[in-house]
């Protein structure tokens, strides 16, 4: 394996797939966001917290800007990091993988990963926009969502490596993570916070955010899949060996 | 027939350097994204830092909108 390509090519794919999650975010995602902070302003207005004047909005505007930019540059940031975790099991896993070219077995993992990692632990912790969160409960809630996340990624891989070892009856394995994901389901606690919000946001919300996630999924298979499909870092020539 | 023809194989192994730097970076965005609330820049800035959070401003919108907990 080339080292530095095989490094290249996999920071290259998370880049581009982070910034179109960026791109997509700030087209379907920050309407959602505004609405949301939206309705902060007006509590903290209420509340006498914050002043209803010009020199609040001015303030409010300069850092929504900085906030908004960051979509593309955290996409980025996001996309290589996601990528490097996608880049490291691919380069693992590509010859076991189901698919008859590397295309196709990068994108087979981004789905495997996409499942595990992102919509079965959004089904139990689903994304929330402002407004949701207690801050009193941060830590709480970021604990469970990492544990959530560790025992689907975890329990895939264990079961895995018990689908290798079966000779028959593969199921058995698929039934196992199954079992593993209900159990944890059932008895990890629920997000604490109380939704006060209207509902109606909060899933237009979340059915953006997925939009955007998903997009970075398939965006990530298919730019490693073209990349490595092009550029082969696992081939070397063999005279190097000789 | 040159016996240093070009023959390509696929070599398995993932190199170390490879998984090391791969593993940090994983580590890093993760965090800086998902979960700083200004433990990076107070590195440089001391607890002022923490206060200003600017990573967690910069992230903040990302932060929501792939999922992670937030206010
Ligand atoms: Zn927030």
């Amino acid at each position: 394996m080339r080292t530095s390509l095989f490094i290249g090519i996999i920071l290259l794919a998370g880049c581009s797939a982070g910034i179109i999650h960026g791109l997509v975010n700030l087209v379907l995602v920050e309407p959602y966001l505004d609405k949301a902070i939206g309705i902060e302003n007006q509590h903290m207005f209420a509340s006498g917290e914050a002043k209803d004047n010009p020199q609040f909005w001015a303030e409010y505007y300069s850092y929504r800007a900085w906030q908004k930019g960051g979509q593309l540059l955290s996409g980025a940031i996001l996309g290589m990091s996601i990528g490097s975790l996608y880049g490291i099991v691919f380069g693992y896993s590509r010859n076991i993988l189901p698919g008859n070219s590397f295309a196709k077995k990068a994108l087979a993992l981004a789905a495997i990963m996409w499942i595990t990692l992102y919509l079965i632990p959004f089904a139990k912790y689903p994304a929330n926009p402002p407004t949701v969160g207690d801050p009193a409960t941060i830590v709480l809630r970021e604990t469970l969502y990492v544990a959530f996340i560790a025992i689907s990624g975890f329990g895939a891989l264990g079961f895995y490596q018990i689908y290798k070892r079966l000779k028959s009856r593969k199921m058995v394995a698929f039934i196992g993570y199954a079992g593993l994901m209900g159990a944890a389901f059932a008895l990890m606690p629920q997000n604490p916070d109380v939704i006060t919000t209207s509902m109606d946001l909060v899933n237009g919300f979340r059915a953006v955010s997925i939009v955007g996630v998903s997009a970075f999924w398939l965006s990530l298979g298919l730019i490693l899949g073209v990349l490595w499909q092009k550029l082969q870092p696992d081939k070397v020539k063999q005279s190097k060996f000789q | 027939m040159s016996l240093s023809k070009e023959i390509t194989i696929s070599k398995s192994s993932v190199p170390k350097v490879a998984l090391l730097v791969l593993a940090t970076i994983f580590a890093f965005g993760v965090f800086e994204v998902g979960f700083d609330q200004g433990q990076l820049f107070s590195i440089a800035f001391g607890d002022q830092a923490y206060a200003d959070m600017y990573i967690h401003e910069l992230t903040h919108d990302m932060r929501h909108a792939a999922g992670f907990p937030c206010h």
